[in-house]
C-alpha cells in the first residue's frame, strides 16, 4: 500500500469519529439534550484531565490495574501451562477438551456471586473473575498453536536427543508463540472490561465503583469519566501489547 | 473407553458429571456455609423452575436476549458485508469500531437508563450493542475472503452488483457469519446477565444478587447452574444449526469466548 493511499484511508476513518463528536457537541450546544442527561464533550474531557492529577482518582485506577494484572497474569500462566500440557500429552488433551467445551461458553460473570461468597468482597473475588474470563481465550489459543506446530521441528529436536518434556518448552512453546500472544491480547481487553464490570456490581473502590457512585448522585459528568478512563486503558494496553508482540515475534514469519 | 467417547455429546456429559462430583467433594472438604454442596444446590432447581416469579424473570431475560441479538444481526451483517467488499467502507468504519471495542458495553447501562428510562428499550439496546461488534467483525472477515474469481465469473455471466452481493458474497461468507453468530449469542447472554446485575431490577442477574442479599445460598448457586446451562445449551443448539445451514463448509472449531 502506498503512503498516500494509507493517509487517505486514515482520513476517511476519522470522518465517523469526528461526526459523532460533532453530533455530541451539537446536541449539547443547542440545548437539544439537557446537560443533566448529556454533558458537553468539552466539560467531560476537561473533567477527565483534571481528575488525572487527582490522587484519589489515581488510587481508584491503581486498584483497578492491580486486580486486572493479577487476574490476567494468573490466566496467562495457567492457560499457557494447561494448553501446552494438553498438546503434549494425549491423555491430558482428552481430559481437557470436554471440560473446556462445557466451561468456555458458560458466562463467567454468573460465577461472580459464588466468588464473592467464597472469597469475600475484597480483591480476590474480582481477581478470580478476571482470571476465569481471561483463561479460556489464552488456553484455547495456546492449545491450537501447540497442536499445529510443524512436527518436523519436534522430530529434529527429539533426534538430537532433547527430552520430550524439554522439547515441549523449547520447541513447541516457541513455535506456538504467535498464537499464544494473539490469545493473550484478546484476553487483555476482556480482562479490562471484566474488572470494570465486577467493580460496578460490587466493590468499594476502583474505576467501576466511581461510575456507580456518580450514577447514584446523578453526577452525569462523573459517569462519563470512568468509562473514558477504562476504554482509554483498554486501547493503551492493546497498543502496548501489540508493540511487545512485534518485538517478541521478530524473525517469525509474518502472519496477519 | 474409545467407543464410548467417540459418540458426540458423551464427553461433555462426562465432563459435566465430573465437575459436579468435584464440586460435591470440594464443598464437603471446605465445609463453608456459603458453599453448599452440588446435591443441595441441584435439589433447589425444581423449586426455582416452577416458581412463577423466577420463571417469569428468566423467560423475560431470554426474550430480551433474543430480540437484542436479532436486531444486532440485522444491523451488523449488511455493514460487515459492505466493509468486506469495499475498501472505502472498511476504512470508514474500522477506526471507529477499534475505538468502541474496549468500551464495556454493559457499563453503559446506567447512562442509557438516564436517556431511555428503565424499560425494555434500555435493556435491549445494551444487548444490541454487545452483540453488534463481533457480528460485524466476523461478517467482514468472511466477506473479505471471498474469492475474486467467483465474483468475476458472476460479473461475466451478467450478474448485477446487488445480485453478486446476495448470491455470491453472502453464501460464501456464511460460515464465518455463523462463527460470529455463535460468539454473538454467548455475548448476548453475558451482556444480559451483567447488565441485570448492574441495574438489579429484574431478570436472572437480579435473581442472583437478590438471593445473595437474602443469604439464600442454595438459590444463588442453583441460578448460577441455570445460567451456565443456558450458555452451554445455546452454544450446542448453535453448533447443530451451523451443521444444518453450512454443513458443506469445513467445521471451524472455535469456541465462543468474550466479555460484555
Amino acid at each position: 500500500m502506498t503512503a498516500g493511499r494509507r493517509m487517505s484511508e486514515l482520513a476517511i476513518g476519522l470522518i465517523p469519529i469526528l461526526l459523532l463528536l460533532g453530533l455530541w457537541q451539537y446536541l449539547t450546544a443547542f440545548k437539544i439534550a439537557p446537560p443533566t442527561l448529556l454533558p458537553p464533550p468539552g466539560v467531560v474531557f476537561a473533567r477527565f484531565f483534571q481528575l488525572l492529577a487527582d490522587p484519589a482518582f489515581l488510587g481508584h485506577a491503581a486498584t483497578t490495574l492491580y486486580r486486572l494484572f493479577w487476574g490476567f497474569g494468573l490466566a496467562v500462566v495457567v492457560g499457557v501451562g494447561i494448553g501446552i500440557a494438553a498438546a503434549g500429552s494425549p491423555a491430558i488433551g482428552a481430559l481437557m477438551r470436554p471440560l473446556v467445551r462445557v466451561l468456555a461458553p458458560v458466562p463467567k460473570i454468573a460465577l461472580y456471586p459464588a466468588f464473592i461468597l467464597t472469597l469475600g468482597f475484597d480483591h480476590s473475588s474480582k481477581i478470580a473473575l478476571v482470571f476465569a474470563d481471561a483463561l479460556f481465550p489464552i488456553l484455547l489459543a495456546t492449545y491450537q498453536g501447540a497442536i499445529s506446530v510443524e512436527p518436523k521441528l519436534v522430530w529434529s529436536a527429539r533426534a538430537m536427543g532433547v527430552s520430550r518434556l524439554k522439547t515441549l518448552f523449547t520447541v513447541v512453546l516457541t513455535a506456538a508463540l504467535p498464537s499464544i500472544l494473539t490469545g493473550c491480547r484478546i484476553s487483555l481487553v476482556i480482562s479490562c472490561i471484566v474488572v470494570f464490570l465486577s467493580e460496578m456490581i460490587s466493590s468499594t473502590e476502583g474505576l467501576g465503583q466511581l461510575l456507580v457512585r456518580a450514577a447514584r448522585n446523578f453526577q452525569t459528568v462523573d459517569m462519563f469519566v470512568p468509562l473514558i478512563a477504562i476504554s482509554a486503558l483498554g486501547l493503551i494496553l492493546n497498543a502496548g501489547f501489540n508493540l511487545l508482540r512485534a518485538r517478541l515475534l521478530k524473525g517469525f514469519p509474518e502472519e496477519h | 473407553m474409545k467407543n464410548l467417547t467417540a459418540i458426540p455429546g458423551v464427553p461433555p456429559l462426562i465432563a459435566c458429571f465430573a465437575l459436579l462430583v468435584a464440586w460435591e467433594i470440594g464443598a464437603r472438604l471446605i465445609a463453608l456455609e456459603a458453599l453448599p454442596t452440588a446435591w443441595e444446590t441441584l435439589r433447589d432447581l425444581p423449586a426455582i423452575l416452577t416458581d412463577r416469579q423466577s420463571l417469569y424473570d428468566i423467560l423475560s431475560s431470554i426474550r430480551r436476549m433474543v430480540v437484542g441479538f436479532a436486531l444486532g444481526f440485522l444491523f451488523a451483517v449488511p455493514i460487515g458485508l459492505m466493509m468486506g467488499r469495499s475498501r472505502k467502507v472498511a476504512a470508514f468504519f474500522n477506526p471507529l469500531f477499534m475505538m468502541i471495542y474496549p468500551v464495556p458495553k454493559a457499563a453503559l447501562m446506567p447512562i442509557i437508563m438516564l436517556w431511555l428510562g428503565i424499560g425494555e428499550a434500555s435493556k435491549t439496546l445494551v444487548i444490541f450493542l454487545g452483540v453488534s461488534l463481533p457480528l460485524i467483525y466476523h461478517t467482514y472477515q468472511g466477506a473479505r475472503a471471498v474469492g475474486e474469481k467467483l465474483l468475476w465469473s458472476g460479473a461475466a455471466m451478467g450478474m448485477s452488483g446487488r445480485e453478486r452481493l446476495l448470491r455470491i458474497v453472502l453464501p460464501a461468507a456464511l460460515p464465518e457469519i455463523m462463527v460470529g453468530c455463535r460468539t454473538g449469542l454467548v455475548l448476548a447472554l453475558i451482556t444480559m446477565v451483567t447488565s441485570e446485575m448492574i441495574v438489579r431490577q429484574s431478570g436472572i442477574g437480579n435473581l442472583l444478587f437478590n438471593s445473595l442479599d437474602l443469604a439464600q445460598y442454595n438459590t444463588v448457586y442453583a441460578t448460577i447452574v441455570i445460567v451456565g446451562a443456558l450458555g452451554f445449551v445455546l452454544d450446542l443448539i448453535f453448533e447443530r444449526l451451523r451443521g444444518v445451514v453450512v454443513g458443506w463448509a469445513d467445521p471451524v472449531h472455535q469456541i465462543a469466548v468474550g466479555a460484555a
